[in-house]
C-alpha cells in the first residue's frame, strides 16, 4: 500500500470520499444561510438574495428573520423548538459529560485487571462485556422505561445518564484495556517487587501513565451519550431534560418549518461533533492503531 | 499476567453490574411479559402462554416487516463492508491531505440519526432535495424523481443513508486490522506480486478476513435492528415500503399499549439477533483483542 499511485486517480478517490461522508453536512451549512425564497422560488436566485445570518439569530436571540417579519407571512414555518436548541445543548453537555465521568470511574479498574491479570470467570466475564452491547437497544426500551418508572427517574437527566453510562461500559473497558496492554509491563513487575498493592500499582503506576489515553476513551464514551437518540427520546418526557438529539428529531419531523432555520439548528447541533471528531480521530482512533500493530 | 485466585469482584463488578441491570433484566423482563397479557387498560397480567406471539406472527404488519427487515439488512450489512473496506485500504496510502479526510470520515459516527435523517431528507427531497436539482441541472431528468415517495426507491434512499451513518466503524475498524499486518509480510507481497488485485485478495484479504467476518454480522445485527434513522426519514412508508419489524416493538408498546405483544415482537427480534450474535462469537477470532 505504498503511495506510488497516480496523484490524479487518489485526488479523485480522495474528492469521492469527501463528498459521500461531508457532503451532506456541507449541504445544511449552506441550507443555514440560504434565505428560503431562494430554495422554494426558482425565480429568485440566489445571487439577488445574498447569504444571510437571520436562522442564527433567531434561535439564539429569538428574533425574527427578516422574511417573516411581514404582515402576512406564515409563521407555521418558524417552529419554537428551534428556540430549544442551546438549552438542549446544555443537557446533552451535561449528561455526556457525566456519562463520560462515570465510565471511566467505574470502567477503568476492570479494564486494568482484564488487562494485567488472570483470574477465575475472566473468560465469561469478557464474553459478557463484549456480547450485551449486541443486545439490540429497541427490544430493552420498554423494560429499561417501566423500571425507570418505579424508580421515579422518568423526564430526568439521571435517568438518561444512568443508561448511556450502562450502554457505553463495555466500550470503555475493552479500549481501555487495549490501552492498559500497551504500557511496559517492567514497570508494573518493578512496582510489585517493591510489595506494591494491587491497588497501589493501578493507582500510583497504571492510572497516572495512562491519562491521556483514559482522556480519549472518555471521549468516545461523550461521543456514544451525545449522539444517542432512542432512550433519551423515551426517558426525557417532556421535561426540560431533552438533550439534542431529541430536540432535533422533534424540528425535522415538523414538515412545515423553515428549511433554513432547520439547517440552522442542524448545523448548531453539528458544531460540538466537529470539534469531537477531530479529537476522537488524534488520540483514540490513532491510539487504537498504533495499539494493535505491536498486539 | 499475574494470577488472582479469587474473582475479583470489588474491581469487575462496578463495570458489570449496571451492563448486567441494563441488558439482563430487560432481556427476562421482556421474555416474561411476553408471555403474559399486559394491557395498561385491563388490570391484571394473567399468563397466556404464547398467545402473544401467535397474534403478533398472525397480524397483518408481520409478514410485511420482516421481509422488510431482512432485505434492508441483506442490501445494507455487505454494502457497509465493502465500501469501508475500500476506503480502509485507500486511507492507508499516504497523499496530502489524508489526515482531513480521515477525519471527515468519522462525521456520520457522532450525528445522532435524527439528524443524519434531516441531512439526508435534503438531498432526496422530491420537490427541493439536491440530487433532483444536480440532475435537472445536468439535463438528466425532465421533472423531478420521487426519492422518497416511490416505495422502491424510498427503499433504496433508506439504504444509502444507513450505510453513510455506518460507514466510519468499519473505517476504522479495518484499518486497526490493515495496522496489524506484519510490514514484512507486504514488503514482500509488493516484489512477488505486481497486480494490486491479486496482491489484496491473496496476502491482504486472508489478514483481514477474520475481521471482515465479524463485521459483516455486526452489520447485519445494526441493520437488523435500526431504528431512528429510518423512522425519520420515511416514517416507514410509502405504505408499507420501509416498515421494519423494529418500529412494530414501538407501535405495540406505545401507541397500542398492548405491552405483551410488543415484547413479544422484542423477542422475536432478539431471538433473530441471537442467531447472528452465535456467528459472531463463532467468527471471532479469541485473540482479537490481542493477550500478548
Amino acid at each position: 500500500m505504498a503511495g506510488r499511485a497516480n496523484p490524479w486517480t487518489t485526488g479523485l478517490f480522495a474528492a469521492l470520499i469527501l463528498l459521500f461522508t461531508g457532503g451532506p453536512v456541507l449541504l445544511s451549512l449552506l441550507g443555514s444561510l440560504i434565505p428560503d425564497r431562494v430554495l422554494l422560488d426558482q425565480g429568485s436566485s440566489l445571487f439577488a438574495e445574498g447569504l444571510n445570518f437571520d436562522g442564527y439569530r433567531y434561535v439564539f436571540t429569538g428574533e425574527l428573520p427578516r422574511a417573516y417579519q411581514a404582515e402576512n407571512a406564515n409563521r407555521a414555518m418558524i417552529s419554537d423548538a428551534a428556540r430549544q436548541v442551546p438549552a438542549s445543548l446544555v443537557n446533552s453537555g451535561i449528561i455526556a459529560l457525566s456519562a463520560m465521568v462515570l465510565n471511566i470511574l467505574l470502567g477503568a479498574p476492570a479494564a486494568f485487571l482484564f488487562a494485567r491479570y488472570l483470574f477465575p470467570g475472566k473468560k465469561l466475564s469478557f464474553l459478557f462485556l463484549i456480547l450485551s452491547p449486541l443486545v439490540p437497544a429497541v427490544a430493552l426500551v420498554t423494560p429499561i422505561y417501566i423500571m425507570l418508572q418505579s424508580m421515579g427517574l422518568l423526564g430526568t437527566r439521571t435517568g438518561i445518564i444512568l443508561v448511556h453510562t450502562a450502554r457505553a461500559l463495555p466500550f470503555t473497558v475493552l479500549i481501555l484495556s487495549v490501552f492498559f496492554r500497551k504500557m511496559p509491563a517492567e514497570l508494573f513487575e518493578a512496582a510489585t517487587l517493591d510489595h506494591c498493592s494491587r491497588f497501589q500499582v493501578f493507582w500510583r503506576i497504571a492510572l497516572p501513565l495512562a491519562l491521556p489515553s483514559i482522556g480519549a476513551t472518555g471521549l468516545f464514551a461523550f461521543m456514544l451519550s451525545y449522539s444517542e437518540y432512542m432512550f433519551a427520546m423515551v426517558l426525557s418526557g417532556d421535561a426540560g431534560a431533552r438533550p439534542v438529539s431529541v430536540v432535533m428529531a422533534a424540528l425535522a419531523r415538523n414538515t412545515d418549518v423553515s428549511w433554513s432555520l432547520l439547517n440552522t439548528a442542524i448545523f448548531i447541533a453539528i458544531v460540538p461533533t466537529l470539534v469531537l471528531v477531530v479529537l476522537v480521530w488524534r488520540f483514540v482512533v490513532e491510539g487504537l492503531l498504533s495499539g494493535s500493530v505491536k498486539g | 499476567m499475574w494470577e488472582i485466585r479469587r474473582y475479583p469482584a470489588l474491581w469487575l463488578l462496578p463495570a458489570l453490574l449496571p451492563v448486567a441491570l441494563m441488558t439482563l433484566y430487560p432481556v427476562a423482563y421482556a421474555l416474561w411479559t411476553s408471555l403474559h397479557s399486559v394491557m395498561l387498560l385491563f388490570p391484571g397480567e394473567p399468563f397466556v402462554g404464547l398467545d402473544n406471539y401467535l397474534r403478533v406472527i398472525q397480524s397483518n404488519y408481520f409478514q410485511d416487516a420482516l421481509t422488510n427487515s431482512l432485505a434492508f439488512t441483506a442490501a445494507a450489512a455487505p454494502l457497509v463492508v465493502v465500501l469501508g473496506t475500500l476506503i480502509a485500504l485507500f486511507l492507508r496510502r499516504r497523499f496530502f491531505g489524508v489526515q482531513v479526510v480521515r477525519s471527515i470520515v468519522l462525521l456520520p459516527w457522532v450525528l445522532p440519526g435524527a439528524i443524519s435523517a434531516v441531512l439526508w431528507i435534503w438531498v432526496f427531497h422530491p420537490s427541493f432535495g439536491v440530487l433532483n436539482g444536480l440532475l435537472r441541472d445536468l439535463h438528466l431528468i425532465e421533472g423531478s424523481i420521487g426519492w422518497l415517495t416511490s416505495p422502491r426507491l424510498a427503499f433504496v434512499s433508506v439504504v444509502v443513508a444507513h450505510v453513510w451513518t455506518q460507514i466510519p466503524f468499519t473505517v476504522v475498524l479495518v484499518m486497526a486490522a490493515l495496522a496489524a499486518i506484519n510490514p514484512e509480510t507486504l514488503e514482500a507481497a509488493a516484489i512477488d506480486c505486481k497486480s494490486a488485485w491479486r496482491r489484496f485478495w491473496y496476502v491482504i484479504f486472508p489478514e483481514i478476513k477474520a475481521m471482515i467476518v465479524v463485521l459483516i454480522v455486526y452489520n447485519a445485527l445494526t441493520a437488523f435492528t435500526s431504528y431512528d434513522l429510518v423512522y425519520a426519514m420515511t416514517g416507514g412508508g410509502p405504505g408499507t415500503a420501509t416498515t421494519l419489524l423494529s418500529f412494530q416493538i414501538w407501535r405495540e408498546s406505545f401507541s397500542m399499549y398492548d405491552f405483551g405483544a410488543g415484547s413479544a415482537v422484542a423477542f422475536i427480534v432478539v431471538l433473530i439477533s441471537a442467531v447472528l450474535i452465535l456467528a459472531i462469537t463463532r467468527a471471532l477470532p479469541s485473540d482479537l483483542f490481542g493477550s500478548e
